[in-house]
């Protein structure tokens, strides 16, 4: 019996507080996101989550009776309950709240009308942001760099500026507040203590099972791959929720505070998928997968969306995960991005990838052979990570 | 512009309430709330972006501040104690 209980002790310890209560190592939830997106990649297709997110903007116009195609050929127009690559940005949402509520994380965070003014606008440029760079931050730069896409590693021209321009205006905004905090002028008031404890993870453990069954829904009815991209998506959630691993932070830190850890895990979670991919795309399987045009628009359009995923508070994957965390900003911000990114077609005449905007998609891989492709992939790697280093240096 | 709430607790003891200041906020606030603070006080910083438990506490300590406690006082809220 004492073996049992030992064995209960060190079970619960793992199961429990290990994954619910603590909130992982950065190194931790990279390594499970560069395994996952591998794995989900040879199971149906690969991490991107705003051009479903687009769809469901030119859903909601054709609902109020406006006439639009959906911007990415790659995910037509579709009742949302039966497109396959919506079921990751819904298995994300319910894992994101499932492990929020379960960590007793989950607050509805409200603010006042700048914060919200601030996530308009970055949504809106979001929206066009993704449409011009192609796609979001996690397809077209995390994601695009592992599937050998050249475009991958240029948004990082775009991005890494943009994000710094927004930290900039984040820095400015606080800077106004804190400089009016005076302690000796500071009225009485009696401090804020603990609340009783939360009835939080029963809500948790409902959102889990019902993950289940609408997964198990799916299968019944003969859409297995519906119903495994949801779990996939929620297997995401968890990881993005647990470890806080959050590209625009990671951007906006390099130049903002000079720290660039979460990046270079980021990098070595790249590392990790671009010899998963490579190896898949070698033997035929899906070559041009997340392989994306490249022109200058990849660098203009990563400008624009780095500047609105840090003033919206998060990339296209950041504000859908912060959304099921209760953040209002993050619920503007994805309504402002589909919105914006949603009308694309009746504002550019075009689809994305198509007429005079966009270049040709570059695969490293297919111009210069696999395995030189994955070297020069991780040469890029080495050298944003010697660059990371050297604006560290400078601290 | 937008206010941060601060207030005395007892002497040497303040309170500053961040809620409702999504990340990264307070972790850009808290090096000049740091460096308004008087040697030997202590100033208790509430927070509810779940990123901040992590991430103020780094900055604070990088300033030779004490962190004793980081507290949570609710659902998706916290209080860090930071001591100059």
């Amino acid at each position: 019996m004492e073996r049992w209980n030992k064995v209960y002790e060190k079970a619960i310890n793992v199961f429990y507080h290990s994954v619910w209560k603590k909130t992982w190592p950065l190194w931790v939830g990279a390594v499970a996101l560069g395994f996952a997106n591998t794995f989900m990649f040879a199971y149906a297709r690969a991490l991107g989550v705003f051009p479903q997110m687009a769809m469901w903007g030119s859903w909601i116009y054709n609902l109020a009776g406006i006439k639009v195609d959906a911007p990415f050929t790659a995910v037509p127009l579709k009742p949302l309950h039966l497109d396959i690559h919506s079921m990751i940005n819904f298995g994300i949402i319910l894992g994101v709240a499932m492990a929020a509520l379960i960590s007793e994380e989950f607050k509805i965070r409200k603010e006042d009308w700048r914060g919200y003014a601030a996530a308009l606008v970055g949504g809106i440029l979001m929206g066009f942001g993704t449409v011009i760079m192609i796609p979001c931050n996690v397809g077209g730069f995390y994601t695009a760099i592992m599937a050998l896409s050249l475009s991958g590693p240029v948004t990082v021209l775009g991005l890494l500026p943009g994000a710094y321009l927004g930290g900039l205006f984040l820095k400015r905004q606080v800077k106004k507040a804190t400089d009016a905090v005076d302690f000796n002028t500071a009225p009485a008031g009696e401090p804020v203590g603990k609340t009783a404890s939360s009835i939080q993870p029963i809500f948790g453990v409902i959102i889990g099972a019902l993950l289940a069954v609408v997964a198990f829904v799916y299968s019944l009815q003969g859409n297995p791959k519906f119903a495994g991209l949801l779990l996939f998506g929620a297997f995401f959630g968890v990881i993005f929720q647990r470890s806080r691993l959050c590209f625009a932070s990671a951007f906006r830190e390099i130049l903002i505070s000079r720290n660039g850890t979460l990046m270079k895990w980021i990098l070595l979670s790249i590392a990790i998928g671009t010899i998963g991919f490579a190896i898949l795309k070698s033997q035929g399987y899906q070559p041009m997968h997340f392989v994306f045009p490249l022109g200058l628009h990849t660098v203009g359009g990563g400008f624009i969306f780095g500047i609105g995923m840090v003033i919206a508070g998060g990339c296209g994957v950041g504000i859908l995960w912060r959304s099921a965390e209760g953040y209002v900003r993050a619920w503007i911000a994805v309504a402002a991005g589909m919105l914006s990114s949603g009308a694309w077609v009746l504002i550019y005449g075009n689809h994305v990838g198509k007429g005079w905007l966009y270049g040709k998609p570059f695969s490293l891989g297919e111009e210069f052979g696999w395995f030189w492709g994955t070297a020069l992939v991780f040469l890029f790697l080495a050298s944003f990570y010697i660059f990371i280093t050297w604006v560290e240096a400078k601290k | 512009m937008r206010k941060i709430k601060t207030s005395k607790i007892s002497d040497k003891h303040y309170q500053v309430d961040m809620r409702g200041w999504v990340c990264p906020y307070p972790k850009y606030a808290v090096e000049s709330l740091v460096k308004k603070l008087n040697n030997g006080n202590q100033m208790d910083l509430l927070v509810d972006c779940p990123s901040a438990p992590d991430d103020v506490p780094r900055v604070a300590q990088a300033m030779g501040c004490n962190v004793p406690e980081i507290i949570r006082i609710g659902g998706g809220e916290w209080k860090i104690v930071i001591i100059k």
